[in-house]
């Protein structure tokens, strides 16, 4: 019997906000304990939340991103629970009206076909404060505590741990060109729920789900997916039930264990937040926030590839936000597409890759890598002189390219009449090599080259100077 | 519904981590019975099954939202005053999870 998994993932994302989501307490990353905090996030007794703008805006973009329906009115719900890592005793969140619903994404499968994946619902919410457990007692930093959330939720569209892994990816990609997050989930500003079931291949019915919660890397995803999907496939097999559970990835067993059943499911008793009526949104803010995103991974990759650079290529530039960005700061500067590809995967990113530095601690910039391409370009250095200018630019970025390029003409041969007297003193000193040519063997055209850069210690422009050997060949 | 009882309240005060005397609970005893005779007169209340449930008393709309630009934060003393027990900034309690 074959079977198939049913997959939906819920993936919670941390906002780059400066601000807390209902406070203005600010969001930073390793400060002292309890000191990102205002009354707010403590919950004293008469505080009150106001909604972050620049959470809205990040929401609204993505919402935008994920073909969702966007909804303009925001509407704000409270979760009840009591539990150290929120002091209200509830968490606000939006349950009943979601800021956006019916989006998809498209994921790109191993065999080159893409596939939709829909999307249920985008909602804002707030993050709990981070408790360190220990054996005998429990440390809690309330500076997390209140830090903007966005939750998507997909559809069950998903059918194996590869392509979760490719939506986590898209997701990843997406929120991190849009800069709302830095989605990283090692870091745990994006952090990943699945919801898995099986059924036979060809069935249209639905098995019991069971939710695995807090994976903590795509890694990690995959394996409690697969090691999921063959427990399930056991359980139906052996006849024994599955039951609707939420279950954790023990790393150390390296197998998803049993938390809680759904029996045991706690009841949040939802209601509407009294504390923040509804908002309405203005059609020009909606349509502000929308128009001044950042341009996504897929529609960069389309440009490149219509500007001339193979699929191959242009995917290495998407595979990285910062390295993209490099890129179009050096093609808005008019060079081609092709040339400044070439530089940053290849010259820069050997670069980077033996110094071990990302491209934002690159000292030359890409105005700087521009001029050299607009050298080359009009023929006033070649490659090999290009390189050695960016090395130099390398050591020190303060140095002048134009002074740097006129280095390299200082003596160059650039007069045509003179070039091609020096041709000829070398067809002259190698009979046989241009007999040879003329009787078709190619490669004699090297050797003559080679002699001629010999010749002028390799102050001629090669271009020219091809041009030149190959007229003058032709009129012996 | 759970009946509201004496017994209810405390339980209810004590998970919440608070007690109160036996004529607190005897007053707030009284107090719910007569809230709960009042919902259920607008229970009596008829033609009201196609009306929406309301969170607020009057349909109102705001536009306002913060910017998003950081305020002053609690000083450290004013922020982890009501702990009992502060290890390195951190508040302490007895472990959590089992």
């Amino acid at each position: 019997m074959a079977f198939e998994a049913i997959i939906g993932l819920e993936i919670h994302i941390e906002l780059k906000t400066k601000t807390k989501m209902f406070s203005s307490a600010p969001v930073r990353y390793g400060d002292e304990p309890n000191t990102d905090v205002v009354a707010y996030d403590f919950a004293f007794p008469g505080v009150m939340p106001t909604v972050n703008e620049g959470a809205v805006i990040c929401a609204l973009r993505l919402c935008n991103a994920l073909h969702m329906d966007i909804d303009r009115e925001l509407h704000f719900d409270r979760k009840n629970y009591f539990y150290s890592d929120l002091p209200k005793g509830y968490q606000i969140t939006q349950r009943f009206r979601p800021i956006g619903r019916n989006g998809y994404l498209t994921i790109t499968l191993d065999d080159g076909t893409e596939k939709k994946i829909e999307l249920e619902e985008l909602h804002l919410e707030e993050d709990t404060c981070k408790q360190l457990h220990s054996y005998d007692c429990t440390l809690i930093d309330y500076n997390r505590a209140g830090t903007p959330l966005i939750e998507i939720v997909s559809k069950p569209d998903l059918r194996s741990a590869n392509e979760a892994m490719k939506y986590i990816e898209e997701i990843r990609s997406i929120v991190s060109y849009l800069d709302v997050s830095d989605g990283r989930m090692e870091e745990g500003s994006l952090r990943c729920d699945v919801d898995i079931s099986i059924r036979e291949v060809g069935s249209s019915e639905y098995g019991t789900k069971v939710e695995i919660k807090n994976l903590n890397s795509i890694a990690n995803v995959e394996k409690v997916l697969n090691y999921e999907f063959a427990r399930q496939v056991q359980c139906l097999e052996t006849g024994e039930a599955i039951l609707q559970e939420t279950r954790r990835f023990d790393e150390s067993l390296k197998q998803t264990v049993g938390m809680r059943s759904k029996e045991d499911s706690v009841d949040y008793k939802y209601y509407p937040e009294p504390n923040i009526i509804p908002i309405r949104l203005s059609d020009t803010f909606v349509d502000r926030a929308i128009a001044s995103s950042n341009e996504l991974a897929s529609s960069k990759l389309k440009r490149y590839t219509e500007q001339g650079l193979n699929h191959y290529d242009a995917s290495i530039l998407i595979a990285d936000k910062d390295t993209s960005i490099y890129f179009d700061q050096i093609v808005e500067n008019g060079v081609s597409y092709k040339l400044a590809a070439n530089w940053v995967i290849g010259d820069i990113q050997s670069v980077l890759n033996r110094d071990n530095i990302s491209i934002l601690e690159f000292p030359v910039s890409p105005k700087q890598i521009a001029e050299i391409i607009a050298r080359i370009e009009k023929n006033e250095i070649n490659n090999k002189q290009a390189r050695e200018i960016f090395a130099k630019l390398y050591e020190d970025r303060s140095l002048s390219i134009e002074d740097l390029s006129k280095a390299f003409n200082q003596g160059m041969i650039n007069d045509v009449s003179d070039l091609r007297g020096l041709v000829n003193e070398v067809l002259d000193e190698n009979p046989q090599s241009v007999t040879d040519y003329l009787a078709g063997r190619d490669k004699a055209l090297g050797y003559l080259m080679g002699q001629l850069m010999k010749k002028t210690q390799g102050k001629i422009n090669p271009k020219d100077a091809n041009e030149i050997l190959l007229e003058e060949l032709l009129r012996r | 519904m759970k009946p509201v009882n004496k017994d209810m309240l405390k339980d209810v005060a004590h998970s919440l981590m608070f007690d109160m005397s036996e004529e607190e609970y005897a007053l707030l005893e009284e107090e719910f019975q007569t809230i709960l005779k009042q919902m259920s007169l607008i229970h009596e209340i008829k033609g009201v099954e196609n009306v929406e449930p309301m969170t607020f008393p009057f349909v109102v709309y705001s536009s306002y939202l913060r910017k998003d630009v950081p305020s002053d934060t609690l000083d450290k003393d004013e922020a982890l005053g009501n702990a009992k027990d502060v290890v390195e900034n951190q508040i302490r309690i007895p472990r959590v999870i089992k």
